[in-house]
């Protein structure tokens, strides 16, 4: 939730980002250097000495940096954001050369499209092997080039069993009249959009000029109804009892339900979709090979396995599962039945469109 | 600024600076070429451009983004930001001049420990103070508990996420701004004028109104000024206690810059805010020496 001070810290980044750009490690570009003397780690091309890793909040245990630190000697600089559109646009504004971000799956294939992102070599990459097949080779990176799975989920329903009473089934049981100032919802322009669009039963990524028209009513009525938007840790409205339901991450919704059990976790049954959350290299990270390293790290079982406990999302490492305990991997919000559910794609030039008119809803509401 | 009576202003404001004044004031000036006409300039030249579909700007010359500034949307917010900024202002005065009349009038040794404690609290991060007001109002935070505990309420009050918390958050952080200013100006406030006024027959209001609030009148514009122009633009209070709900102008503009990535659009905002504040500013600036 450090975001806001971020912003402040970025405003500054622009002046001073121009002024101190490190200059690429020798290494990294060049390749292996001509001193070794034929011992296998010369042969290796060296990482540089920071990582900036730039990710979304409430997403990468302190522990698994300082661990990542103290074994490789790397400092890691670690930058949250509270949206992949965020993330974006600080990416692109180029003031800080990130070396590690986070996006989820449309927003790989979007900088896969612009040419943004740069190759992985997978032969410092080798614990890839135990990412499930099944989130191998999908539409946003289909020959597996650029991303490593770091964590999916869903978007759902969280209810305080002990406030609500109702049954609650989808998204328009969620945004009644009787809830207002009881709801929480993300902060996110393109999962609002997506809700409205599965709650009139059109697909999540069934973006047009005339659908956006057609759900615009309906969000204008919802967006009325929050009390909080908040995409960097909505369960704390939950916690404090500030609200009593509302659409969040699953990752969020499995602590509240670890928390306490009457935090109940429901998918929509309009339709509910995953995300993809990967690590993937921007074309002009200056440390591509401490990047990769930091992949294969939080790659090993028991590095993932951390992460999970701090942050219990679905996790992609299916050597990783094996190490959780029967109970983390009986909460529904972190493994909820298999179904079939779509992944959110790149929108291309009408994810402007999505932008403007969540903007203008919540500024005039 | 007018001089306050019984200090004449004798220094040279009308020469012309020297070499040595210009060297003197070289670190000042690039100071501002560098973080206040620069980014300005950019600003001006980025409200003209378009943005394209990964939110990266596009070079090219449009109006557009200032026919969206004057939607009716964005027009209600900014008299909104205008609105609550002005009953931050005002309760900042009435809260603020009380204290910062007490404190200037107080020994000189227990003022510097008054005034200590006035700054202590910038010595925490403002984000973790915002935090901490949030932990406050919280639903079943200390404030709720105690007020049910007395029996004053029967029902938790509602004040995180509402415009009342984005008040309070705004009057706590802005406060200190309006003290001190017109603290410097109590602390100059020859006290023979104000006991000529008791001596010449003079309540404490009429005092007050007559002698008093002129002669630091200074520091009150100086506190006006340092609460109300940073809280139109403050978004930070407002992303926090106000839920992201309650937007004023700055979380307008600062979303642009963020998650709708619409930088054209949000420099066009923000130069229009500009021009408001030069407008406005010029405007009392010019009224002044006619006024007194």
């Amino acid at each position: 939730m450090k975001r806001r001070l971020f912003g402040l810290i970025f405003l500054l980044g622009i002046f001073f980002g121009c002024k101190e750009k490190p200059a690429p490690t020798p290494a990294a570009s060049a390749g292996p250097g001509p001193s070794g003397s034929g011992a296998p780690t010369a042969d290796k091309p060296k990482p540089g000495k920071e990582l900036n890793l730039f990710a979304w909040s409430e997403y990468v245990p302190q522990e698994v940096i300082d661990g990542f630190s103290k074994e490789t000697g790397i400092k890691v600089n670690y930058e949250t954001y509270a949206s992949n559109e965020e993330m974006l646009s600080k990416l692109l504004a180029g003031g800080t050369n990130y070396d590690l971000i986070q996006p989820s799956e449309y927003v790989i294939e979007a900088l896969v499209k612009q040419k943004k992102l740069a190759p992985i070599d997978w032969s410092l990459v080798p614990n890839f092997k135990n990412i499930d097949p099944k989130l191998k080779g999908l539409a946003h990176d289909p020959e597996n080039k650029y991303s490593v799975p770091w964590m999916t989920g869903t978007v759902g329903i969280v209810v305080n069993t002990d406030k609500i009473k109702d049954p609650i089934k989808g998204y328009k049981d969620v945004f009644q009249k009787k809830y207002k100032g009881r709801i929480v919802s993300l902060n996110d322009s393109r999962e609002m959009v997506a809700w409205a669009l599965e709650a009139s039963g059109l697909k999540s990524n069934d973006i047009t000029p005339e659908n956006l028209a057609k759900v615009k009513p309906m969000l204008a009525e919802w967006v009325k109804l929050v009390k909080v938007f908040d995409s960097d840790s909505p369960k704390t409205a939950f916690l404090n009892g500030d609200v009593d339901i509302g659409v969040v991450w699953s990752g969020e919704a499995a602590l509240l339900y670890q928390n306490n059990k009457k935090f109940s976790y429901i998918l929509p049954e309009e339709g509910a979709h995953l995300f993809i959350d990967s690590l993937a290299i921007p074309d002009s990270a200056p440390n591509k090979v401490g990047a990769m390293m930091f992949m294969d790290y939080i790659l090993r079982p028991e590095v993932s396995k951390l992460v999970s406990e701090k942050f219990p999302y679905t996790n992609p490492n299916l050597e990783a599962r094996k190490l959780l305990t029967p109970d983390q991997l009986a909460n529904p919000a972190s493994y909820p039945p298999a179904g079939e559910r779509e992944t959110f794609r790149d929108i291309g030039k009408i994810a402007s469109e999505v932008d403007k008119l969540v903007t203008d809803l919540k500024a005039s509401n | 600024m007018t001089p306050t009576a019984g200090l004449p202003d004798t220094r040279g404001a009308e020469r012309a600076p020297g070499l040595r004044g210009w060297l003197l004031m070289a670190p000042l000036l690039a100071w501002l070429g560098a973080f206040v006409i620069a980014p300005t300039l950019i600003m001006l030249v980025y409200s003209f451009c378009d943005r394209d579909e990964l939110g990266q700007v596009v070079f090219t010359f449009s109006w557009s983004n200032y026919t969206r500034v004057f939607d009716p949307t964005y027009l209600k917010i900014l008299l909104k930001s205008v609105y609550y900024a002005a009953i931050t202002t005002a309760i900042c005065l009435v809260v603020g001049y009380p204290v910062a009349y007490w404190v200037g009038r107080a020994p000189e040794r227990v003022r510097n420990k008054l005034l200590a404690l006035i700054m202590i609290p910038f010595w925490t991060s403002f984000l973790i103070r915002t935090y901490a007001w949030m932990t406050i109002l919280k639903s079943e935070g200390p404030l709720n508990s105690l007020l049910l505990y007395l029996g004053m309420i029967s029902t938790p009050l509602d004040i995180l996420y509402t415009p009342t918390a984005v008040v309070i958050g705004l009057v706590y952080s802005y406060l200190p701004f309006m003290i001190l200013p017109i603290y410097g100006s109590v602390e100059k406030l020859d006290n023979a004028l104000v006991e000529a006024a008791f001596d010449l027959g003079a309540g404490p209001v009429r005092a007050f109104a007559s002698v008093i609030a002129p002669l630091t009148r200074p520091g009150i514009v100086a506190g006006v000024m340092l609460v109300f122009i940073p809280a139109i633009g403050m978004f930070a209070i407002t992303d926090l206690m106000g839920g992201a709900r309650v937007p004023m102008i700055g979380n307008v503009i600062q979303n642009q810059f963020g998650q709708a990535r619409d930088w054209p659009f949000g420099a066009a905002l923000g130069m229009t805010v500009l021009l408001l504040f030069a407008a406005t500013f010029w405007l009392t600036t010019k009224k002044d020496p006619s006024a007194t």
